[in-house]
């Protein structure tokens, strides 16, 4: 159930990026929020921008991009727009009270330096303490981790420990400075089911314990249904369809949502083939000017080609962007 | 379908294969033994999967079965012909009649070749056909897979993901196999893309007749597609056993904890439930007795002693959909993992499923074309 209306920790608005040379907006017009304790999933396949949308609010996408819209960061402190925001000073919140954790480990730690000597880092930067007093705090998160012998791992480089410490170092990391915001980004992706179980329990644990909201993206449904307490479904740069997690497994409204869970192979007894969507993502240059699913979408007709679908509410929390939902009053006849 | 008497169309007996490992300061380097003394049996017809985490020997096994790499003790049988024993040109013969598909359609296709010369390359190493039948044979093995002929003038890089896999598949089926090897042969693609590709493989299965060796860690893939699963664990097989028996009712810890760790298939179906600790060992030094032990939530003393053979512990043997499990507690412990959490999807769900499905047969031809155009 939704928790009745906290200011959310993060209200995003409007959210549009643009790179030079691409003719369509790589995200465009997307708006969502968060509130503390929560776990909202960003869902869709390579190129929905679901990372970008990430990227963008923690200021981490390269010069050439364009951002317009609004992300209102409402922590303790008073609210801030992280996206126009002057660099110096999101500099300051992230890692801080905005933290990220990024599919790779091993991409995303530096080689060169200890696992204790990273986090001491971010704590001595945003809390202004000694490096002893950021080794004792990066002892302590590596404890919270579950990293086993944590006094131990302090002196251990990025290529010592296996993918999943290394990924729990990360998270132990981005929780070092207690965040309000984590952001999440494909972090099981890369690791083994086994593995996948442990951290994910992990991190709803942690979130519990701390209040922290947390944006996870991904593009696994499992992962979706196993943690978030709200989804965003996006394609070709668009939301599609968001609500509570219970509104979008039960009760999903937009063909594209439909198609994705379809598609998914189940753990159940097979039942017959699985659902496919036809083709794939269109180029940024073919995207139709209406709804970006409509190349794909068996429903679409020429309006769906032509016009943009506004979002309608099928819920009290639940939206979704498709001219005809709910599908059942149009019928299977073409 | 296929008969319990027939002759095992691809066998593993004891293989085992161990890479150099790092070379230490002093001594011998230690090596990784990556499989170690797995027999196996493929049956005509079927899809058999290979399950496991890495460094499970998974992907090493599949390949020492298609001769890719030479074992380091044991033996191949193909149609009961001992494959390393072999003159050569008749190994090359029996090779084109396993085919393999890859996991990354972005490494295993070369770039600097068009799509009919990297589809027609193993027609024409066959060497009996004109250049104008072999042109002819890749348009119709590229439409097959869903590709229109003239994609046969373009290169890889000109295609994504889901087309590359398509052509890695029809570069397979260009030599005529009858056994096919997916090495993660969907891992790598979108959701939707994945299941167009795994219809896609199931059709030519019932089409060609081939038998399909899955290498995978993908579950609900592994659940979809196969008919029987070898569950690997350090180099070895912990458990093999009919589809719906695994999934169902796992008898193996580790096949019970996998089982356990797969996210769940619905946000209702949420549960607290008891998963592994730590990593996978090091395959250098697989720990004594069960391999298991050191993870395994039962483990009891003679575990770290003695090491559990893989014994039949139901149905009619082996070759005719029994299981094999290597656990000395399998018995007492059975049940005591749940098996896989399944979930009935929603009656709004199955409904609109079901709208989709039906719209998109009559919106399209039968099988999804990758771009605009008339399939002719």
């Amino acid at each position: 159930m939704p928790e009745p209306a906290a200011a959310p920790v993060l209200r995003v608005e409007d959210l549009t990026v643009r790179f030079p040379g691409v003719p369509a907006a790589v995200v465009d017009g997307v708006g969502f929020a968060v509130g503390r304790g929560r776990t909202l999933a960003i869902v869709g396949e390579s190129g929905c921008g679901k990372s970008v949308t990430s990227l963008a609010l923690m200021g981490l996408l390269p010069p050439a991009a364009r951002v317009s819209g609004r992300a209102l960061f409402a922590a303790a402190g008073g609210g801030v727009d992280l996206l126009s925001m002057p660099p110096r000073a999101r500099a300051d919140l992230r890692g801080n009270r905005v933290a990220m954790v990024f599919q790779e480990p091993m991409t995303s730690l530096n080689p060169a330096f200890t696992v204790g000597d990273q986090i001491a880092e971010a704590v001595v930067r945003h809390r202004g303490v000694t490096r002893a007093q950021g080794l004792a705090r990066a002892r302590e998160v590596l404890d919270l981790v579950r990293i086993p012998a944590a006094a131990e791992r302090l002196r251990a480089y990025p290529h010592e420990l296996s993918g999943g410490m290394r990924q729990r170092a990360m998270i132990a990391m981005a929780l070092s400075n207690d965040p309000e915001l984590l952001i999440a980004d494909e972090p099981t992706t890369a690791l083994d089911v086994t593995i996948q179980a442990q951290i994910l329990s992990l991190i709803a644990q942690l979130q519990k314990d701390t209040g922290a909201a947390m944006i996870l993206v991904t593009h696994d449904l499992g992962v979706v249904a196993e943690v978030a307490d709200d989804v965003a479904v996006m394609y070709a740069g668009r939301a599609v369809e968001a609500g509570p997690v219970t509104d979008i497994f039960d009760d999903p409204q937009h063909p594209y949502t439909i198609g994705l869970m379809g598609s998914m192979p189940a753990l159940g007894r097979r039942t017959g083939r699985l659902a496919t969507i036809p083709g794939a993502v269109p180029l940024p240059a073919d995207l139709p000017p209406g709804c970006r699913f409509a190349t794909r979408c068996p429903f679409a007709d020429a309006r769906c080609a032509a016009e943009r679908p506004p979002e309608r509410a099928f819920g009290p929390a639940h939206r979704a962007a498709c001219w005809h939902a709910p599908l059942e009053s149009l019928g299977a006849a073409a | 379908m296929i008969l319990s008497g027939e002759r095992p169309i691809l066998e593993a007996v004891a293989l085992t294969k161990h890479f150099a490992g790092r070379r230490r300061l002093f001594g011998r380097p230690a090596a990784v033994r990556a499989v170690d003394g797995v027999s196996l049996r493929v049956r005509r017809g079927e899809t058999l999967a290979l399950v496991g985490e890495s460094g499970s020997g998974k992907s090493t096994l599949g390949r020492l079965m298609l001769d890719l790499m030479p074992p380091t003790a044991g033996d191949v049988l193909y149609a009961g012909r001992n494959v390393g024993a072999l003159p050569a040109a008749e190994r090359r013969a029996l090779r084109r009649e396993l085919g393999i598909v890859f996991q990354d359609p972005f490494a295993s296709l070369n770039p600097r070749m068009s799509v009919a010369d990297i589809v027609g390359e193993p027609i024409w190493l066959q060497g009996d056909l004109s250049r104008a039948d072999r042109r002819a044979e890749a348009s119709a093995l590229l439409r097959r897979v869903g590709l229109r002929p003239e994609h046969g003038d373009r290169y890889p890089h000109e295609f994504s993901g889901g087309q590359r896999q398509r052509i890695g598949i029809a570069r397979a089926l260009a030599s005529r196999p009858k056994l096919l090897l997916g090495d993660e042969p969907v891992s790598a693609l979108d959701v939707s893309v994945q299941a167009q590709v795994v219809n896609l493989l199931e059709d030519l299965k019932a089409e060609f007749g081939l038998t399909l060796l899955v290498v995978a860690h993908g579950l609900g893939v592994i659940r979809h597609m196969s008919d029987r699963v070898a569950v690997m664990y350090l180099g070895q097989i912990v458990e093999l056993a009919p589809v719906d028996a695994l999934f169902d009712d796992p008898l193996h810890p580790y096949a019970q904890a996998l089982l356990a760790s797969a996210p769940n298939p619905s946000p209702r179906a949420r549960k607290a439930r008891v998963l592994l600790e730590g990593d996978i060992p090091s395959a250098t030094r697989p720990p004594p007795g069960c391999r298991f032990h050191t993870r395994c939530p039962h483990v009891r003393p003679v575990c770290r002693e003695l090491q559990p053979a893989l014994e039949e512990v139901a149905g009619g043997g082996l070759a005719a959909g029994g299981r094999a499990v290597a656990c000395h507690f399998w018995a007492e412990l059975a049940g005591a993992g749940a098996g896989a959490r399944a979930a009935l999807p929603s009656p709004a769900f199955a409904r609109r499923l079901a709208l989709f499905e039906a719209r998109s047969k009559a919106a399209a031809p039968a099988e999804p074309a990758p771009s605009r155009g008339p399939a002719p």
